[in-house]
């Protein structure tokens, strides 16, 4: 039984929590007061909370908007562009690019987060840079505070997406790109009708990871702008946090969580899908 | 090449200078892509340099030191430094071994069960860890693992641990049977083959799980913050958090100084790393399933 | 196969070794567990507190041989401060023994059982009597018990600069009685110096509970319902639908939208009161705001701003009322410090808060940090009515302050209170829209049954 450490692991580490994550949700739990010591079965009212309070949907509607922006558009076009450039570039260049990329990824993320707020703060680079060509900055992460964490999040994160590809562009058979040059097809063309087609899977596979890594991006966020102004860039990790722990609401902040998972696992199963059915195409 | 050449509609000649402009196109965005991702570190690199930084990006009057000098003290630096070293490296050696042991039935014997627990591994890389953290919180609460290095550790191991499994599987499932089998015959058990023959040749793979749960464990900010309070045992990560506080203090230049420690061992693993065995290609190649 | 169980239990101890670690380590602390903790706020600008347990960890650990004390300051704003402890204090490992505590957050803590009654403890100690009535008061459980003694208070005032009002043509001393007033003198510092900031105004969640002390409920305390406009204490209920809390976010929305305050931007950055001390006002671009009695601490000699010119150079008085009815506002507050319930030296630690407040103690801290004296014996010290020129101006709000509800629930609603001000300063709601928000808020927070209309 060697899987057994593995097995007792994760039953009390991960499943440990999501079974508490659903029974916690369904109790009055405060981190103080009275209710912190001996809590009361409070069935579903955190989440009729939850479907009541404005602030809810709003949380869920920045989490899609983050995790589309950054992940689905930024991260994987990007990283999808630069690895393929990377194939017909110029080495050197291939290779410092790369390194630049991954830099970003390789730092701590507390690190990457204090460097994107002192990128986008009042006397940051990016104002600094725009009083070069004439032009007058602003608090970019207090007027465009969602921009601001996508575009960091873009930054830090496309090195995954841009390996994932790299290693699949290199498994490309290069006769197939030469056939089609030879019919006459222009580079955009080899492209999205033949590179594009022979690396669907991948690039559901890397959708479905870089998605489920975005969602739960919380660190980058809590320290660039902490959900703000009022509740402009709150995506659900953040909101979880304020809740449970800043407003001492436990039980409430457990209830947004439980929420993350269904999401979570719904991603999963479709990801489970797309992996078997590549698994029977082959 | 002839026949090619007789087939082509335009003489093959035309594609070089068309295949030069892509190249000069795709070097030039390259360089671009470039310049964007390296410019916001400026700042770090220049402010930890500089005795009275700001969030201004220049060029310090004066190359300085002092900022390093202020921050290279037991109680700023070399404790939780050494914390995170703790923390990533027991993180890492124990999701390797328990990775190890348990992809091994998965990568050589199919059963029902098997398949089940493969579900569970792989269903377990899409949780949102930062899903979980406040039902950690109150599970750590009832264990009393709160502030527990060691309740922090098996907790990073266990979030480590699916993708530690699926990608060491991956990797045993490219090492033949035929090897093992021969030592089967021998009397060899399973864990001596697997000692024996397996790891010795997936040491590469091995290597690459190893980096990459360590660089996670390294990394990680959220879960120290919520699972660990006394500042003997803080990591980096969230030492840099108490010390300087929700968008820095005044003390930037510091902050940059500290920062750059934090970071310069994982840059530096990573590039050995990925000279040794190839490793960006080799771990992306293993996630891509 | 028996290789294969080795191996495996070989993993399992490992693991379980790794476990048991945790609890040996725990266990063999206890048995020689003379080492008292202590959690506590120091920052670049607040070190008084810092200075304070430095000189009694000295004192204490050569009272007491064998004793180490650790001190575990945190570097944070309050509110992430508050929220630190509040989770250590679930698990008896990492509760600290003597903790820095907020007088609102008294009755929760105490309610969900971190912290330990002092009666006994009290009643043996002779300096107990010292402490005023208020001071007392403020450290009571619900239950009655007291469960943490008072290491100072505060008052709030209008502070403005000299120079700025007058090159403005506003008269000094400055006496508003309305808020008209407080408007009037901001267009005509906005008129006189284009640049200055007129009247920066706390707000919203980047400052916490600071935006409401120092903000928000100097406004709603001087609204037709007076002390009674956040919670009428005669039903002890939370008030909502009230003609007050939405005139009060009036005033934070002419304030912003006027341009008087610093930009909303600044406004929400949990430093910015270090701006206004250490930039704004002794560079005279500051007409006035709304600070603690604590102010002078930031600009004498040792301070983290040193200003000498301060003396000369500002004045303080009582905000004013809305309409001007009775003779201002003012809102008094104040830390604490408590002893944890789960501590396994109980003795000790009450002895380190006795030693912390002792006569000479509390004198160095409450000069230092210009904190209102609540021992008589150090409220009659010359060196302390002497320490600042402005101790008698503040001390003199003590007739008219107000002090906030203190219910397990209060830090909650001040959150709510918190978010309203952040929405209407940010242009998000209007002031009628943030006060439905806050009221609706107030009803998910205490039920239906904890709030009255009026």
């Amino acid at each position: 039984m060697p899987l057994l450490p593995a097995l007792l692991l994760l039953a009390v580490f991960l499943l440990g929590p999501i079974v508490w994550s659903i029974v916690g949700s369904l109790t009055n739990a405060t981190l103080t007061g009275a209710s912190a010591t001996s809590p009361d079965w409070v069935g579903l009212a955190n989440y009729e909370r939850l479907l009541a309070d404005p602030d809810f949907p709003l949380s869920l509607w920045l989490t899609v908007v983050f995790t589309v922006l950054s992940a689905v558009v930024g991260q994987n076009v990007l990283g999808f562009l630069v690895a393929f450039a990377m194939t017909r570039a110029d080495r050197r260049v291939a290779t410092i690019a790369s390194g630049a990329v991954i830099g970003a990824w390789v730092l701590p993320e507390i690190v990457a987060a204090f460097v994107a707020y002192a990128f986008f703060s009042r006397d940051g680079t990016l104002n600094q840079l725009l009083a070069v060509i004439g032009l007058e900055g602003d608090n970019w992460l207090f007027t465009v505070p969602m921009l601001t964490i996508v575009l960091a999040n873009v930054w830090r994160g496309t090195a995954f997406s841009m390996l994932v590809y790299r290693a699949a562009l290199s498994e490309v058979p290069p006769e197939l790109t030469e056939a089609a040059q030879i019919d006459g097809a222009n580079g955009w063309q080899r492209l999205v009708r033949v590179t594009v087609p022979l690396l669907r899977g991948t690039i559901a596979t890397n959708l479905m990871l870089v998605t489920l890594q975005t969602l739960s991006v919380f660190t980058l966020i809590y320290v660039m702008t902490a959900g703000g102004p009022g509740n402009a860039s709150a995506t659900l990790p953040v909101y979880a946090y304020q809740e449970a722990f800043r407003f001492g609401s436990i039980a409430f902040g457990t209830a947004i969580a439980t929420v993350m998972l269904v999401i979570g696992a719904v991603f999963s199963i479709v990801y489970i899908r797309i992996l078997n059915r590549a698994e029977a195409d082959r | 090449m002839t026949a090619a050449v007789a087939r082509a509609p335009r003489p093959v000649s035309v594609a070089s200078p068309r295949r030069s402009v892509s190249r000069g196109l795709s070097t030039a965005a390259l360089v671009l892509v470039t310049a964007a991702f390296l410019l916001p570190l400026a700042w770090l690199l220049l402010a930890a340099f500089d005795a009275r930084a700001t969030y201004e990006t220049r060029l310090p009057q004066e190359l300085s030191l002092d900022n390093f000098a202020a921050v290279l003290t037991p109680q700023t630096t070399f404790v939780p430094l050494g914390n995170s070293l703790l923390l990533s490296t027991a993180t890492a050696a124990i999701t390797v071994l328990v990775a190890l042991l348990a992809a091994y039935p998965l990568s050589r014997y199919r059963s029902r069960f098997h398949r089940g627990v493969m579900y569970g591994v792989l269903f377990g890389t899409c949780l949102p860890i930062t899903a979980i953290m406040v039902p950690v919180y109150s599970l750590f609460v009832v264990l009393d693992l709160l502030d527990s290095m060691p309740g922090t550790i098996l907790f990073l191991v266990a979030s480590s641990l699916p993708m530690a499994v699926f990608m060491t599987k991956s990797f045993m499932d490219a090492v033949p049977v035929t090897l093992e089998e021969a030592a089967w015959i021998d009397g060899a058990s399973a864990m001596r083959a697997l000692r024996m023959i397996v790891v010795p040749l997936m040491r590469p793979g091995i290597a690459v799980v190893f980096v990459f749960v360590f660089l996670q464990a390294w990394g990680n900010f959220f879960v120290p913050f919520v699972l660990l309070y006394s500042p003997s045992k803080q990591p980096a990560a969230t030492s840099i958090y108490t010390f300087f506080g929700q968008f820095g203090s005044i003390a930037y230049g510091q902050l940059a100084a500290f920062s750059l420690l934090y970071s310069l061992p994982v840059v530096i693993l990573y590039i050995l790393a990925s000279r040794l065995i190839g490793g960006s290609f080799a771990l992306a190649g293993s996630v891509k399933g | 196969m028996r290789r294969t169980l080795r191996t495996t239990t070989t993993a399992l101890v490992v693991t379980g070794a790794l476990i048991g670690v945790a609890g040996c380590s725990a266990a063999g602390e206890e048995s020689d567990d003379q080492t008292l903790t202590v959690s506590y706020i120091r920052t670049d600008a607040f070190t008084a507190l810092d200075t304070l347990f430095q000189t009694v960890k000295t004192e204490f650990e050569d009272a007491n041989p064998g004793v180490t004390v650790e001190l575990q300051p945190v570097s944070a704003p309050d509110e992430d401060y508050k929220t630190r402890l509040a989770l250590s204090h679930r698990s008896a490992e990492t509760a600290p023994d003597v903790f820095y505590q907020d007088t609102t957050t008294i009755r929760a803590d105490a309610e969900a059982g971190y912290l330990l009654a002092l009666d006994d403890y009290l009643a043996e100690w002779e300096d107990w009597g010292q402490f005023s009535e208020a001071a007392r008061t403020a450290g009571l459980g619900t239950d009655g018990s007291t469960y943490a003694v008072s290491l100072g208070t505060d008052t709030r005032a209008l502070w403005y600069s000299i120079p700025v009002l007058e090159a403005a043509g506003i008269p000094t001393p400055w006496e508003p009685e309305t808020w008209q007033d407080v408007l009037d003198m901001a267009e005509a510092v906005q008129t006189s110096d284009p640049e200055a900031v007129p009247f920066m105004l706390y707000s919203g969640t980047g400052t916490g509970e600071g935006s409401n002390m120092q903000g928000f409920y100097q406004l709603l305390y001087g609204t037709e319902l007076g002390g009674d406009a956040l919670f009428d204490s005669e039903s002890g209920k939370w008030v909502v639908g009230s003609e007050g809390f939405v005139d009060a976010l009036e005033f934070v929305d002419t304030v912003y939208s006027e341009g008087y305050s610093l930009p909303a931007d600044q406004a929400l950055d949990p430093n910015v009161w270090q701006s206004v001390f250490g930039e704004l006002f002794p560079e005279g671009r500051l007409g006035a705001t709304i600070e603690g009695s604590y102010t002078p601490s930031f600009w004498v000699e040792g301070g983290s701003f040193e200003w000498p010119e301060y003396a000369d150079q500002m004045g303080a008085t009582a905000f004013p009322t809305k309409n001007g009815d009775g003779e201002g506002v003012s809102m008094s507050g104040g830390w604490t410090l408590a002893v944890g319930a789960a501590s396994e030296i109980p003795d000790l630690a009450f002895e380190f808060l006795t030693m912390a407040l002792s006569k000479e103690n509390s004198l160095s801290y409450v000069t230092e940090n210009s904190q209102i004296a609540v021992r008589a014996d150090v409220a009659a010290e010359p060196s302390y009515l002497e320490s600042n020129p402005f101790v008698g101006a503040v001390t003199e709000l003590v007739e008219i302050t107000n002090f906030r509800p203190a219910t397990s629930d209060y830090n909650q609603i001040s959150a709510a209170v918190q978010n309203a001000t952040e929405a209407v300063m940010t242009g998000q709601s209007t002031p009628e829209e943030a006060a439905a928000a806050y009221d609706r808020d107030v009803e998910s927070i205490v039920g239906a049954d904890g709030i009255i209309e009026r």
